[in-house]
C-alpha cells in the first residue's frame, strides 16, 4: 500500500505514457492517433510535475516567516511543464490542420487507405 | 564585442518582423531572411577568432552556471551556426524567385523560425533549452515539410510530425528523469555528477534521448519519415532539411552520450548503426527512379557515414565527421537546389525524363556534377578529404571490428558511385534539343557559389582542417567542457 502511495505519480504517468502509445500504434483513425499523442504529453508532464512536488508543501514564495525552505516545492519542474503544455499545443493544432487537409485530398482519415510514400 | 546572443536574436526578430511588414507587402518577407541570415554569417565570421583561444560562455539573465541558461560559443558551436547561416544564406537567394506564389510571408516566416531552432539547440547549455529550440525546429519543418499543401506534401508532414513528436515526448521523460536524478538542468553540471548516480533510470534516460534525437537524426531504424519528408518539401526546404538539420539532430545525440552521459561504451553500438544506416541508405537510393526520393536516400547514406566518423570516439575521427558535415551540406544543399529547377524544366521528378538536360541548362548541370563528383568523393572535391579523414582515422583506431566498418562503408561509397552515375548519364545525354534554358539568375548565383566553395575547400583543405581539429578537440574535451561553464563563476 505504501508502494502504491509513493509511487502513485509514477505509476499514473507512466500508465498515460503507455496507454497514449498503444493508441498511436494500433488505432487507424488519424483523430484518434493524435488523441493519443495528446495523452502521451499529459503523461510527461504529470511525470516531470512529480519530479518536483512535495507532500503538503508550499508554493516557493517566502510570504510568512515560518516557511521553510525544506518544505517548499521545486518550481522549476512546473516552468518546464508550462513550456511543455505550449509546445504541445503547437504540435497539436498543426497536426489537427494537417488532417484536416489530408482530409480534403483523400476523403478519409484512415492512415491504412493513406498510403501513396512508400519506400 | 559583438554578443553572441545576437546569432539567436536576429532570426528570431526578423521572423516576428514578417507578419508586421506583411501589412506593407508580403514580398519584404523575402530579403528579411535574406539579411538576417547575412547578417548571422558576418557574426559568426567576427567570433571565429575569438573563441580560438577560450570559448565564450554567455549568461543569460545574468545568472551563473548552474542556475539559469547559458549560452556556449564554443569553436564547435560556431562550425555549425557557420554552415547554418551560410546554407540559409544561399537558400534565401534561391528562393527569391522559386518561391514565388502562395503564402510567401508565411514561408519566410517559417524559414526563419527554422533557422532560429537550428542555432538554438548548438548553442545552448542547458538541456531544456535544448528541448525547446529542438522543437523549434522540428514544429516549423513539419510546417514547411507541407507547405506546398499538395497530397504528397501533407502525408509526409503528418508522418514526419507523428514520429518526431513521439521522438519529443521521448525526449522530454528523459530530461524529467535526469533531472530527477540530477536536480539540474544545466548539461556541465548534470555532466560533473552523473557518474556518482548509480540507478537503473540512467539507462533508461540514455535511451529515451538516444530514440528520440536518432528520430531527428534519421538513424536506422528510426528514418521512415525522411525519404518521405524530404522529397516532398518545396527543394529549398529539402536542402536546409538535409544540408543541417539532420546533422542537427546528429550533434544533439552525440553532445549527450559523449559530453553529458559520457558514455564512450555504447560508441561501437554507434558506429555498426551509423554503417547499417549506410549501407541501407545506398542500397535504397539505388532502386530509385525519383530524383529527389534519391537525394533524400542518399541522405541517409552520408548522415550514417557522419554518426560512424563521429563514434570513432578519435578527436581526428571527430574532425573528419565535421568535415564530412561540411562537405555534406554544400553538395547536397547544392544538389537539391539544382534539383528544384531541373524538375521544373524537365516537367517531371523522374530520371529518364532528365534526359537532355545537360544541353538545355549547361550551368545547373555542371554544377551537379561537380556536387555528385563531391559527394561520391572524388578529388579535387570536398568530399575527398572529408571521407579521406574520415577512413584514415578508422584504419589508426587499429581495431579489426572497425576495419570490417570500413570495408562496409566502401562497398556503400561503391553502390553511391553506380547511382549517381546512373543519374548523370541520363542528364547528360543527348536528345538533339539544345536550346539553352537556363534556371533564374537568383538560382544560379547559390548554385555556383556552393560550387566554388566545393572546390576551393576541395583544393585547400587547410582553410578549415585547422579550425575542425580545433573543433573536434573542443568536443572530445569533456573535462574541459564541464569546468569551463562551472568555472565560469
Amino acid at each position: 500500500m505504501e508502494f502504491i502511495e509513493n509511487y502513485l505519480y509514477y505509476i499514473a504517468s507512466f500508465g498515460l505514457i503507455l496507454i497514449g502509445l498503444y493508441i498511436m500504434l494500433v488505432k487507424d483513425n488519424l483523430i484518434k492517433i493524435i488523441i493519443g499523442l495528446s495523452i502521451i504529453d499529459t503523461g510527461v508532464n504529470i511525470l516531470i510535475i512529480s519530479m518536483g512536488y512535495l507532500k503538503k508543501g508550499t508554493a516557493p514564495i517566502f510570504s510568512r516567516e515560518s516557511l521553510l525552505p525544506s518544505r517548499m516545492v521545486d518550481p522549476v519542474p512546473q516552468a518546464l511543464v508550462l513550456t511543455a503544455i505550449v509546445i504541445g499545443v503547437a504540435i497539436l493544432a498543426l497536426a489537427l490542420t494537417l488532417a484536416i487537409v489530408l482530409y480534403r485530398h483523400y476523403g478519409t482519415l484512415n492512415v491504412r487507405k493513406i498510403r501513396d510514400l512508400k519506400w | 564585442m559583438v554578443n553572441p546572443v545576437l546569432l539567436i536574436i536576429i532570426p528570431l526578430t526578423g521572423a516576428f518582423a514578417i507578419p508586421l511588414f506583411g501589412f506593407i507587402s508580403k514580398y519584404i518577407s523575402k530579403y528579411i531572411s535574406l539579411i538576417s541570415t547575412m547578417v548571422m554569417a558576418v557574426i559568426v565570421g567576427s567570433l571565429i577568432p575569438k573563441v580560438i583561444n577560450n570559448p565564450i560562455i554567455v549568461m543569460i539573465g545574468g545568472f551563473k552556471p548552474p542556475f539559469g541558461i547559458n549560452l556556449v560559443v564554443s569553436p564547435l558551436s560556431l562550425f555549425f551556426v557557420g554552415v547554418i547561416s551560410l546554407l540559409g544564406f544561399l537558400v534565401s537567394i534561391y528562393a527569391i524567385k522559386y518561391i514565388d506564389d502562395g503564402d510567401i510571408d508565411k514561408y519566410h516566416l517559417l524559414f526563419l523560425l527554422f533557422i532560429t531552432g537550428a542555432t538554438g539547440v548548438v548553442l545552448t547549455g542547458d538541456i531544456f533549452n535544448l528541448f525547446v529550440f529542438f522543437e523549434i525546429l522540428c514544429i516549423s519543418s513539419y510546417a514547411l515539410v507541407a507547405y506546398n499543401r499538395d497530397k504528397d506534401g501533407v502525408e509526409a508532414g503528418i508522418k514526419y510530425l507523428i514520429q518526431g513528436s513521439v521522438g519529443s515526448a521521448f525526449i522530454l521523460i528523459g530530461i524529467a528523469l535526469l533531472y530527477g536524478l540530477c536536480g539540474s538542468l544545466n548539461m556541465a553540471d548534470i555532466a560533473s555528477q552523473i557518474h556518482s548516480v548509480n540507478s537503473p533510470l540512467l539507462s533508461l534516460s540514455l535511451f529515451l534521448f538516444l530514440t528520440g534525437f536518432g528520430i531527428e537524426a534519421a538513424i536506422f531504424p528510426l528514418n521512415g519519415w525522411l525519404p518521405d519528408a524530404h522529397s516532398s518539401a518545396p527543394s529549398t526546404i529539402s536542402a536546409v532539411l538535409s544540408g543541417f538539420a539532420i546533422e542537427i539532430g546528429l550533434y544533439a545525440v552525440l553532445r549527450i552520450v559523449c559530453t553529458v552521459f559520457g558514455a564512450t561504451d555504447i560508441l561501437h553500438f554507434l558506429a555498426g548503426l551509423g554503417i547499417f544506416t549506410l549501407l541501407i541508405g545506398e542500397i535504397s537510393a539505388f532502386k530509385q527512379d525519383d530524383i529527389k526520393r534519391l537525394l533524400a536516400y542518399s541522405s541517409i547514406g552520408q548522415i550514417g557515414l557522419i554518426l560512424f566518423a563521429f563514434s570513432l570516439g578519435s578527436p581526428e575521427g571527430v574532425a573528419g565527421g565535421l568535415f564530412h558535415i561540411l562537405s555534406h551540406a554544400l553538395s547536397k544543399g547544392l544538389l537539391f537546389l539544382a534539383a528544384g529547377y531541373m524538375i521544373y524544366k524537365a516537367g517531371s521528378r523522374e530520371i529518364g525524363k532528365m534526359k537532355g538536360l545537360g544541353t538545355r541548362m549547361p550551368v545547373t548541370s555542371f554544377c551537379f556534377l561537380i556536387a555528385t563528383f563531391s559527394l561520391v568523393g572524388l578529388p579535387p572535391f570536398v568530399g575527398f578529404p572529408s571521407k579521406f579523414i574520415i577512413i584514415k582515422s578508422a584504419l589508426s583506431t587499429n581495431q579489426g571490428y572497425f576495419f570490417v566498418l570500413v570495408g562496409a562503408a566502401l562497398l556503400g561509397t561503391v553502390i553511391e558511385i553506380s547511382y549517381f552515375f546512373k543519374l548523370l548519364q541520363n542528364i547528360f545525354s543527348k536528345t538533339g534539343e539544345d536550346k539553352v534554358d537556363e534556371a533564374p539568375l537568383s538560382a544560379l548565383i547559390p548554385i555556383i557559389i556552393m560550387a566554388l566553395i566545393i572546390l576551393a575547400v576541395g583544393v585547400y583543405p587547410e582553410i578549415v582542417s585547422r579550425f575542425l581539429h580545433l573543433a573536434s578537440a573542443n568536443f572530445m574535451d569533456r573535462m574541459g567542457y564541464i569546468n569551463n561553464i562551472l568555472g565560469a563563476l
